[in-house]
């Protein structure tokens, strides 16, 4: 029989570094569930994604077990990829730090369309060229 | 007692995505994205201020991404989150033998039992966990009576405990988080073998001891590569290794890893989708 869902808790962490100090220990605690455990699977599972941010997603059930599936990293460690940069500019209107290529920004918008909350590839094109342009990262045509 | 700064995040319109990808930039741990809101965490040690949560969203209101945001500031303490899930843990048999009792229940042992008495809190290693059930198996193959032993990621101190029961003479439990070094050292007590087994907050590259004749670590693959080299510099010749944390379909990369570092591999036990592996030294 199917179990019952109780929660959905969505999270962004470093791949295999979750610990359970905040935001992961509050947020299944509160819930009932087994933290270590679960960061036990969370970092066996994203070891070879060192050094991305990876959102998850945790199901909750009534009987405290949970499952979880791992997203696409945020549009901004995308775009830092994609510009071969380390960190965006602290100026972003004076000091520009890379640049990416429209298509480049048609990738990712197509990518993270389904967390953008976006109308269409369009709109999720605008929002990932707003990120871009606010961390300094010039798009070029 | 460690603090960690919590700022809830609120705009219009609210676009979790776009903001949580920009405050990346900044020195957080970790987001927590609810209905309506994100809740941002950062160690109270790392500085973080609301002036430079602003200075980042601002930015995506001059780029028309967002309308308005408000940011509130918090502070929390890092406690024991898991008292709500200790709630319904029950005794635990992890083989034949060993039996995991949490100090709030009871339980009568049979004889040949060994019980081992966890108070479980923010560690690694309650015994629920499949690796820690393939680690006592591993555990109670491969103990000899006498043997110096290394645990490293000791979480609660449950393997270094549990290989002092089986019959070594010491255990040495390293650990790099401080719940742990806490946890381990109060289960050691309760345990009644603090005098065979210390927990130190150290790595394995700041430990002077060596020649042990059996080092367990139950902690993750790439961390696992990374100490092959130590771990067999640590182990006496033909001492044996015990390595879980791993996924079955890691364990071909870390046998392969360790074989170049000069060890043998002796077996697999697998359970779930989770494995141990064994070498000789």
């Amino acid at each position: 029989m199917a179990k019952k869902i109780t929660g959905y808790i969505k999270l962004q962490i470093p791949a295999g570094k979750a610990n359970p100090s905040p935001p992961v220990g509050p947020a299944l605690g509160q819930k009932g569930v087994n933290i270590m455990e679960f960061c036990k699977q969370f970092n066996a599972k994203t070891a070879d994604k060192d050094g991305l941010i990876i959102p998850v997603v945790i199901t909750v059930f009534s009987d405290k077990s949970f499952t979880f599936i791992t997203k696409t990293p945020p549009a901004a460690v995308l775009l830092k990829r994609a510009a071969k940069i380390e960190k965006g500019s602290p100026e972003p209107n004076r000091a520009k730090v890379g640049k990416v290529t429209k298509e480049q920004v048609k990738e990712i918008a197509q990518i993270k369309i389904p967390d953008l909350n976006a109308y269409d590839i369009d709109h999720a094109m605008s929002l990932v060229a707003g990120t871009a342009r606010s961390m300094g990262i010039n798009v070029e045509d | 007692m460690n603090y960690y700064k919590e700022f809830t995040v609120t705009a219009e319109p609210f676009v979790p995505e776009i903001i949580s990808s920009l405050l990346w930039e900044l020195d957080i741990s970790g987001i927590n994205e609810e209905v309506n809101c994100l809740k941002i965490f950062a160690p109270q040690s790392a500085g973080l201020t609301v002036e430079q949560m602003n200075e980042v969203l601002q930015r995506l209101v001059n780029e028309k991404l967002l309308r308005n945001y408000y940011v509130e500031e918090n502070l929390i303490e890092d406690k024991n989150w898991n008292e709500e899930w200790k709630k319904n843990i029950q005794v635990m048999k992890l083989s034949e033998r060993i039996v995991i009792k949490p100090t709030f229940r009871d339980y009568s042992s049979s004889e040949g039992e060994i019980v081992i008495t966890l108070d479980p809190k923010m560690s690694f290693g309650t015994g629920e966990h499949q690796t820690t059930r393939l680690m006592v198996k591993a555990l109670e193959k491969y103990i000899k009576p006498g043997d110096k032993v290394l645990d490293i990621g000791s979480g609660t101190g449950i393997l270094a405990i549990a290989a002092v029961k089986l019959g070594a003479s010491s255990a040495l439990g390293i650990d790099n988080d401080e719940w742990c070094l806490m946890n381990g050292i109060e289960n050691c007590r309760l345990n009644l073998v603090d005098d065979k087994v210390k927990i130190r907050l150290a790595e394995i590259t700041q430990i002077d001891e060596k020649e042990f004749d059996l080092i367990a670590a139950n902690i993750q693959k790439n961390v696992l590569l990374n100490i092959a080299e130590k771990i067999s510099a640590k182990l006496k010749k033909e001492g044996t290794a015990i390595l879980s944390g791993l996924l079955d379909y890691d364990t071909d990369e870390v046998i392969s890893h360790y074989k170049k570092c000069g060890m043998n591999f002796l077996d697999k036990y697998e359970m779930g989708e989770w494995a141990v592996l064994i070498f000789k030294n």
